[in-house]
C-alpha cells in the first residue's frame, strides 16, 4: 500500500514537473518572442453588449451620479461622507427606494479635468443611467487651491471664469445629451475667504461667479443651481474644515440638507 | 541511479514534511477564500450594485483621489499611477480582471503567496534534506556505499525538484478545488491581458495582447515552480553546508522575509536588484505592475535568478564531494 502510494506520488510529481516546465517554457515565448505579434487592435471588446443601468422611471433603485471636484469627494468631513453623504441619509428618510450612488468626484479636479472625464465610457455610462445627477465644478477653477484670490487681479480672473464658462457649457451640453430627464444639481461655490481682509472684493468674485455659472444652468432643461453662498457668508470658520478651504461636517450637513430639500419624490415613492 | 531516487523519495515521504506541507495549504485557502468572499460582498454592499464596472471605476476614481494627495510617497505614486493605466485599459476594453471563479482565485493566490509563503513551504521541504543526515550521523552510511558522491547529491536534489513540483501542483489542486466551492469552478476562458511594460511612471501598452485565463494560470504556475525551484536549489545549497537544519531554516527565512521588506524600500538602492530575493515577484511582470527598481524586466530577473541557482549548485556538489565526513 504504502509502495503503491509513493509510486503514485513519483509519477504525479515527475507529470507535474513538466507541466510547470511547459508552463515557464510558454512565459518565455509569449512575453519575449510573440509580444506584439497580435496587437489589441484585432481585439474587439463587445461594447454593444455592456448592460445600461436601467433607468425607467418605475425603477425601485435611485441611481445617484456625483462628478466633480473634493466638494463632492467629501475632502474635510473626518466621516469622509461630504454633503452626498449627508444628502443620501436625507434622502433614505424620505423615499422607500433604494438608493444607488457612484462618486466619481477627483480632488483637485479643474472643469477642463472634468471635462475630459465625463468622455471616458463608464462615466458616460453612469451619467445615461443616473436619475439625479450631482456636480460640484469651478471652485478649483477660481481658488487654485486657495492662491487663486491672492492677486485679485481682475483681468486675470475674468479670464478664467470665462475659459470655465465654456467648459462649463459644454459639460451640461454632454451631460445633457447623455441623460435627458436626469435633473441636474450643480452645488455652487461659496467664499472661504469671506472673513479675510478683501473680503468685499473676494465675495464678489464669487458672486459674479456664481450669478455666470446660474445663467449658463438656466439655459439648459432640468439644471438646478443650487447656492451656497449664504450658508457659509456669516459664519464661515464654523463650517470650515482647518484647511480654512473646505467645509468640515457641519457644513457639508448644510450643504447637504439644502440640496436634500430641492430633491421631490412623487406620492407613491413616498415612505 | 533510479533506485537512490526512490530511496530518497521514500525518506522525504516517510518524514511526512510533504504532508505537512499539504495540510497548511489546505487549511489556508479556505481562510483566503472566505477573506476574498467577504470583500467582494462588502464592496456590492457599499455600492448597492454588483456591476463590476461600476466597482471598477470606484476603484479608478479612488485612485486618482489618492494620486491627488501632495504627501505621497515617489515609488508609491509611480505604482499608483501604473495600476490605474492599467484599470483603465482593462474597463476601456470592457475586460473583467477580477471575474469571480476558482481560476481566478488560483491567480490571484499564487501572485500574492510566490514572494513568500510559497518559498517557505519549499525550504521547509528542503532546508533537512543534507544537514538531518549529517546530524544524525546516517549520512556516514551513505557515504560507505559504493557509490560516487556526486551520485548521492544528484539523487537527493532530483528527488527535491521532484516534491517542489509535487508542492506547486497541490497548491494549484487545492486552491482550485477549495475556492471553487464559493465561486464556482467555471471561467477558464476569460480572457486577461498581459505584455504589459513600465518605463518610468508610464505604462506601455504596445506589446499588450489577450490571452484566455488557462493559459495565464498556466504561466504563473511555471513561474511560481521555477521560484520554487531557485529557493530549493539555495536551500539546499545551505543544507550541504551546515550541520544544522534550524541554522538552514534561520538562513533562509531571514533572505525571504528581508526580500518581501527590502521589495519596498530598495527602489534608490540599484545594485539591490542582483540579489535574489529582490526577484521573487515574477509574476508581477505578467500581470504588468510596477517594479521595484527601474529597469527590471522578466528576463533580468530570470537570469539572476538562474545564477543564484547555478551558483548554489556548485558550491553544494563541491563542498559535498571534497569535505571530511567524521
Amino acid at each position: 500500500m504504502k509502495k503503491k502510494g509513493l509510486s503514485l506520488i513519483t509519477a504525479l510529481s515527475i507529470l507535474s514537473a513538466f507541466l510547470w516546465l511547459a508552463g515557464l517554457a510558454w512565459v518565455i515565448q509569449d512575453q519575449f518572442f510573440s509580444a506584439g505579434s497580435q496587437s489589441m487592435d484585432t481585439v474587439k471588446p463587445d461594447r454593444d453588449q455592456t448592460p445600461s443601468i436601467p433607468s425607467d422611471g418605475k425603477s425601485k433603485k435611485l441611481h445617484i451620479a456625483a462628478l466633480g471636484d473634493s466638494l463632492t469627494r467629501g475632502t474635510g468631513d473626518p466621516d469622509g461622507k461630504g454633503y452626498i453623504g449627508y444628502l443620501k441619509q436625507e434622502l433614505a428618510k424620505k423615499t422607500k427606494k433604494e438608493i444607488e450612488l457612484s462618486n466619481s468626484a477627483i480632488k483637485g479636479q479643474t472643469s477642463k479635468q472634468l471635462l475630459d472625464q465625463v468622455s471616458q465610457q463608464q462615466i458616460k455610462r453612469q451619467i445615461k443611467g443616473a436619475d439625479i445627477i450631482l456636480l460640484t465644478i469651478g471652485g478649483n477653477d477660481l481658488f487654485r487651491g486657495g492662491q487663486g484670490l491672492q492677486q485679485l487681479n481682475s483681468q486675470a480672473i475674468n479670464q478664467t471664469e470665462e475659459a470655465y464658462l465654456n467648459n462649463l457649457k459644454e459639460l451640461y451640453n454632454e451631460i445633457r445629451s447623455l441623460n435627458k430627464t436626469g435633473t441636474i444639481y450643480h452645488v455652487g461655490l461659496y467664499n472661504p475667504f469671506s472673513d479675510m481682509e478683501d473680503s468685499k472684493k473676494t465675495s464678489s468674485i464669487v458672486r459674479k461667479w456664481n450669478y455666470d455659472s446660474a445663467n449658463a444652468a438656466a439655459a439648459f432643461p432640468n439644471i438646478i443651481y443650487v447656492p451656497t453662498f449664504d450658508l457659509f457668508e456669516l459664519h464661515v470658520n464654523e463650517y470650515l474644515f482647518s484647511d480654512h478651504f473646505h467645509p468640515n461636517k457641519e457644513g457639508y450637513q448644510l450643504i447637504g440638507e439644502r440640496t436634500a430639500s430641492l430633491i421631490h419624490f412623487s406620492e407613491e415613492e413616498k415612505k | 541511479m533510479t533506485k537512490l531516487v526512490h530511496n530518497e523519495l521514500l525518506k522525504l515521504f516517510r518524514k511526512k514534511r510533504l504532508f505537512v506541507i499539504i495540510l497548511i495549504v489546505a487549511a489556508l485557502v479556505p481562510l483566503f477564500t472566505y477573506a476574498q468572499y467577504q470583500q467582494a460582498k462588502t464592496t456590492q454592499e457599499k455600492l448597492g450594485n454588483a456591476d463590476w464596472r461600476t466597482k471598477l471605476q470606484q476603484e479608478i476614481v479612488d485612485t486618482q483621489n489618492r494620486l491627488s494627495s501632495s504627501r505621497l510617497q515617489d515609488d508609491w505614486r509611480k505604482y499608483l499611477k501604473i495600476r490605474l493605466a492599467q484599470q483603465q485599459y482593462y474597463l476601456d476594453h470592457d475586460i473583467n480582471p477580477q471575474a469571480p471563479g476558482a481560476p481566478t482565485f488560483m491567480r490571484v493566490f499564487v501572485e500574492n503567496s510566490i514572494t513568500l509563503l510559497l518559498p517557505l513551504l519549499v525550504m521547509v521541504a528542503a532546508a533537512d534534506l543534507v544537514s538531518s543526515e549529517a546530524s544524525g550521523g546516517t549520512i556516514k552510511l551513505l557515504l560507505t556505499r559504493p557509490v560516487k558522491r556526486w551520485k548521492i547529491l544528484l539523487s537527493k536534489y532530483i528527488a527535491l525538484l521532484l516534491s517542489v513540483s509535487f508542492i506547486v501542483t497541490a497548491v494549484a489542486f487545492l486552491s482550485y478545488t477549495i475556492s471553487g466551492v464559493v465561486f464556482g469552478y467555471g471561467g477558464w476562458d476569460m480572457p486577461l491581458l498581459t505584455g504589459f511594460s513600465t518605463k518610468g511612471e508610464e505604462l506601455l501598452t504596445d506589446n499588450v495582447h489577450l490571452i484566455p485565463q488557462w493559459q495565464y494560470v498556466l504561466m504563473e504556475f511555471g513561474l511560481v515552480w521555477f521560484v520554487c525551484l531557485v529557493v530549493g536549489t539555495l536551500t539546499f545549497m545551505l543544507s550541504v553546508l551546515l550541520r544544522s537544519t534550524a541554522a538552514v531554516m534561520g538562513i533562509m527565512l531571514a533572505a525571504l522575509i528581508a526580500g518581501a521588506i527590502l521589495s519596498n524600500m530598495v527602489s534608490s538602492w540599484e545594485s539591490a536588484k542582483y540579489l535574489f530575493m529582490v526577484n521573487l515577484a515574477l509574476t508581477d511582470y505578467i500581470s504588468g505592475m510596477a517594479t521595484p527598481i527601474e529597469g527590471m524586466t522578466l528576463g533580468f530577473s530570470l537570469s539572476v535568478l538562474l545564477a543564484w541557482a547555478a551558483g548554489g549548485l556548485i558550491i553544494a556538489f563541491a563542498v559535498f564531494t571534497k569535505r571530511d565526513v567524521y
